[in-house]
């Protein structure tokens, strides 16, 4: 074929858009082709707005006489048909994800391309089991903080990121990246699910004596998160924390989400006290940190998706934190990993199990937090030093802002599963 | 052919000089064998009768443990003569027989030999301690005080507490890396060079067909090191290969150096070195991989393994005469390891575990043949040893590492069918205990059960042998999303046979998604059975296994049915 219909194609595009998994929210209303580039013999590239926000698109052509197999099953990847040609994503397609790779990289010859279970707000192939492609659906202007991050800390040294080996950037946007695939990789939360549906399973009481003891591992991610502190201050800088601005941040959501909650004044207690004590560095951090973040290699704990909490623009992504706002994170997802491994199983069990779920917990969050705070130089980017009190009482109240948190986010999409950061919020509040 | 009548000295043929990258090796202490006189010793004698086993079993070689004339302070490691075999066990003549009786029936033998010291009987010892003077006065390491080589480790620290030792007739201390009834040998010395390289002689010209080095980088001492692995040690293990090679070509030399796998290559030399090494620390891993259910204790460590030497091959154990060795794992593991499988303090001798491969897994049969499964799959050459095939126990209650050297159990009748000798008589008692004694668990049972643990290891071997890719294969790992579950590839270049191993190290069923677009449109054939799966596609290969189940699959192009 010679050209692309664009008319034809504008005209599909919404409801297109509407049925992907990466668009937010229903078929846009109105959808312009801001620019567009056929980049090979039956490949088109676009940049779209769909009612203000930008996507990068790349469709695919063949003969409607010709299907081609890899369709089979991906309706929702076909745009339609316009002419003689059938479009679709052109991403599906290995010979047309090949061209991709050959504009984003080239010179990069592979033969093999699989897709790699797909995100929220991007595509990835992985390329001969040794590159993965990653093709951003929704576009930004400016830098991808994923992209600017680790190409950082992989100039920094550090050595637990898939540092970008090349990057398809158009008018300060970034459209694509390559990185090193991560072979053997599995992510932290299936690992502590192993672990979990092991201690559940079996008849021993004492967590530690369990054959899948997770332990080890999480004491080492404490110590590869720890390592991503350093190096993101050593690449970014730090300044004192704004103290002011993280606690009016933690109260508002507290009063979006809290207001009817029993706890809502001893929460708003807690981040009062919390705003009198030492701020501490405020560094780049990961912004979204838990174990669906982290996966483990034969060569230990590497860290992805610096992109931070998707919901939120890039600005504020980019706004220093506290570093103990990563830790809570992951501290919290152990939480998740215990009580969702413990809905797994039949409701008898619960009585029994709590206990064991509760001690897998606390020993895991004592290992991650020795792996942590047990690493030269961490203590410099604290509020308190290692194991203070000031340093703990921090940590609690950023505990307790993630658990509010994900109150709202459990209201809003799980309801059924509220009753774990509720729990939460009791518990750190007991404590402190 | 060997000149000397109708039976070779050797099997090896010219054409198969690198048999051992393919073999399967038992390793057998004669002692426990079998007993053809009666005194309740097993001999030579009687590891001649039960060859008929041996073959059956579908094993390539032999690994005797040391049948040198000892005084069994440390189980015939400590030598005390090297060309005269333990009186219990024989004499050469047996010796010869049974190497002739093994070549006939295809099976090569190779014993343990230690080249680092000798026991404080041998002879050679005894003159050289004499005095100072002596014609072997340094044939041995001697010192007036212990202040030399502080930087050496101590390796059983459970009863040694230096590596010198005062020996009261020549007034001066000798140096002992291991027991003080053992002194090092001085190599650098050039009449004990010489003397050992005749040993290797003595005993490949009667037709063994290697040797298993015991302890091998210790042999020279240098000032401000660690003593092991030094590059003299080196040049002298590349002396003696020479010299083996010249003269005996085929015949192997295994190393035991129990080091981190980056050291030991070391001892493949440029592949003029030692023909094999163990791989120690991927041992304890299996094992851990499959109590925490994850595959990332073995594929860290495979990842840590350099690449060998052409010619050159890892030998790999599950269990073995010692303990469960954990020089090679971190502190942590180690840790962990002595609270996973040796809950009873008297099961951890030094920095090990005394335990029988069916105990370790707690007699789970599936735990078993999952981690033979992987033995036997994964890339080097694998040792069983005696008596695991049919699934005995240990006696944890033996002192020093009796405890898995117990007799063979033949049959569930007096002594296992091992010795008619008295009870009293025997070497060690054979185990009894309901669940691991020799009426519960013997070969004749095994034999007659079809569905024994002696079957299947039979089997497996059989499958094993049909497919060389499984020793000298290339091996690569399939990216899996399920931790728990350990896939790779082996691919033999020059046939191209292809064989897919999917390994569950979860007590769950567990499903794995496999990356498998590499070999879109071939068809998995399962090994033990010769069924085809489904074909391979585009999408990833997908397979579901029950607990600690394994897959072998040979990948072909598969035309299947009946349509012609």
């Amino acid at each position: 074929m010679s050209d692309f219909d664009l008319t034809a194609i504008a005209e599909l595009l919404p409801e297109y858009l509407g049925k992907q998994r990466w668009f937010s929210g229903n078929a846009p209303k109105r959808v312009d082709i801001e620019e567009d580039e056929q980049l090979a013999e039956r490949l088109l590239w676009m940049l779209v707005d769909a009612d203000g926000k930008r996507y990068q698109l790349l469709v695919g052509a063949a003969p409607t006489t010709a299907v081609p197999d890899f369709l089979h099953g991906h309706d929702a990847a076909i745009l339609g048909v316009a002419g003689d040609w059938l479009l679709f994503d052109g991403l599906l397609d290995a010979d047309l994800a090949r061209a991709v790779l050959e504009r984003v990289a080239p010179g990069e010859e592979v033969r093999h391309v699989r897709p790699m279970g797909a995100e929220q707000s991007n595509t990835s192939l992985v390329c001969d089991e040794r590159l993965v492609l990653k093709v951003f659906r929704r576009v930004h202007d400016g830098a991808n903080p994923d992209i600017e991050v680790t190409t950082a800390l992989g100039d920094a040294g550090f050595a637990h990121v898939a540092a970008p080996t090349a990057v398809w950037e158009r008018d300060d946007r970034h459209l694509a990246v390559v990185q090193p695939f991560l072979t053997g990789a599995t992510d932290g939360w299936a690992l502590a699910l192993t672990s979990l549906r092991d201690a559940y399973g079996s008849d021993c009481d004492d967590v530690s004596e369990c054959g899948g003891d997770f332990a080890a591992e999480a004491r080492r991610l404490g110590e590869v998160t720890a390592g991503m502190h350093l190096a993101l201050a050593d690449a970014f800088g730090t300044q004192t924390g704004d103290l002011g601005k993280w606690v009016g941040v933690m109260h508002r959501q507290l009063e979006r989400i809290g207001a009817e909650r029993p706890w809502r004044e001893q929460v708003a207690q807690a981040f009062h006290r919390f705003a009198a004590l030492p701020p501490g560095p405020a560094l780049r951090v990961h912004g979204d940190y838990h174990l669906g973040q982290v996966v483990r290699t034969d060569t230990g704990w590497y860290v992805l998706d610096f992109e931070g909490e998707p919901n939120r623009p890039l600005d504020e992504r980019r706004i220093p934190s506290s570093p103990l706002k990563d830790v809570s994170g992951m501290l919290r997802s152990l939480h998740y990993a215990a009580e969702i491994a413990l809905r797994e199983r039949d409701d008898v069990d619960l009585e029994r199990l709590a206990p064991i779920a509760a001690a897998w917990e606390e020993r895991n969050r004592k290992a991650f937090l020795r792996g942590y705070l047990g690493t030269p130089g961490v203590d410099a980017l604290l509020p308190g030093g290692i194991g203070s009190d000031e340093t703990m009482q921090a940590l609690r109240a950023w505990e307790l802002d993630k658990a509010v948190y994900e109150v709202g986010y459990e209201v809003g999409h799980r309801p059924d599963w509220v009753a774990i950061p509720e729990s939460a919020v009791q518990r750190i509040l007991e404590v402190s | 052919m060997s000149e000397l009548g109708d039976v070779p000295l050797t099997p090896t043929e010219a054409s198969d000089l690198r048999w051992y990258q393919k073999a399967v090796f038992y390793e057998v202490g004669v002692r426990g064998f079998y007993d053809s006189n009666d005194d309740g010793f097993g001999d030579l004698k009687g590891l001649t009768q039960k060859l008929d086993y041996v073959e059956w079993l579908g094993v390539d070689c032999l690994w005797l443990l040391p049948f040198f004339s000892s005084p069994l302070r440390d189980g015939g490691y400590d030598i005390a003569d090297f060309f005269t075999i333990l009186p219990e066990f024989g004499d050469l003549g047996d010796a010869v027989t049974l190497l002739e009786e093994a070549h006939r029936r295809g099976i090569r033998v190779v014993a343990d030999l230690v080249v680092n010291h000798t026991s404080d009987a041998h002879p050679w010892f005894q003159e050289s301690r004499l005095d100072r003077v002596n014609p072997k006065h340094d044939w041995y390491v001697w010192s007036d005080d212990d202040q030399q080589y502080q930087d050496a480790r101590i390796i059983f620290v459970d009863t040694e507490t230096s590596n010198w030792a005062w020996d009261p007739q020549r007034q001066q201390y000798y140096w002992h890396r291991f027991f003080s009834h053992q002194p090092d040998l001085n190599y650098d010395n050039e009449e004990v060079q010489v003397a050992m390289i005749d040993v290797v002689k003595f005993w490949l010209d009667i037709g063994l067909d290697g040797f298993r080095v015991d302890a091998v980088p210790y042999l020279f001492e240098r000032e401000g090191t660690n003593c092991e692995n030094l590059p003299e040690t080196h040049d002298y293990l590349k002396r003696l290969r020479k010299e083996v090679d010249a003269s005996f070509p085929g015949r192997v030399l295994l190393a035991e150096a129990n080091q981190w796998p980056g050291d030991v290559v070391e001892y493949f030399g440029q592949g003029d070195e030692f023909h094999m090494c163990f791989h120690f620390p991927i041992m304890p891993r299996m094992f851990m991989s499959v109590r925490r259910e994850q595959r990332y204790p073995i594929t860290e460590i495979v990842s840590q393994t350099p690449e060998i030497p052409d010619g050159c091959q890892w030998g790999m154990f599950l269990r073995n005469h010692d303990e469960l060795t954990l020089e090679m794992v971190t502190d942590e593991e180690r840790d962990y390891m002595y609270a996973e499988y040796a809950k009873d303090p008297r099961m951890r001798r030094n920095v090990g575990i005394s335990r029988r491969l069916m105990p370790l897994v707690e007699n789970d049969r599936r735990v078993a043949e999952l981690l033979h499964a992987l033995l036997f799959s994964m890339p080097g050459s694998p040792v069983l040893y005696y008596g695991d095939e049919i699934g005995m126990g240990d006696n944890i209650y033996l002192g020093d590492r009796d405890g898995v050297r117990t007799p063979m159990q033949w049959t569930p009748d007096r002594n296992g069918g091992f010795s008619r000798a008295d009870f009293a008589r025997l070497y060690l008692p054979p185990l009894m205990d309901p669940v691991y004694g020799y009426q519960a668990v013997n070969v004749e049972a095994g034999m007659r059960d079809p569905s024994s643990m002696l079957h299947w290891m039979k089997r497996m071997l059989e499958v094993r042998k049909q497919h060389p890719v499984f020793g000298t294969g290339s091996i690569e790992f399939l990216s899996v999303d399920n931790p728990s579950v350990l896939a790779y590839v082996r691919c033999d270049g020059e046939t191209g046979d292809t064989i897919l191993c999917v390994n569950n190290l979860s007590r769950f069923a567990q499903p794995a998604e496999l990356p498998m677009q590499t070999f879109d449109g071939l068809t998995p054939i399962e090994l033990l059975g010769r069924v085809p799966f489904p074909k391979i596609g585009e999408l990833p290969y997908f397979v579901t296994l029950g607990p600690y189940q394994f897959y072998w699959f040979q990948l072909v192009e598969h035309q299947g049915g009946q349509e012609r």
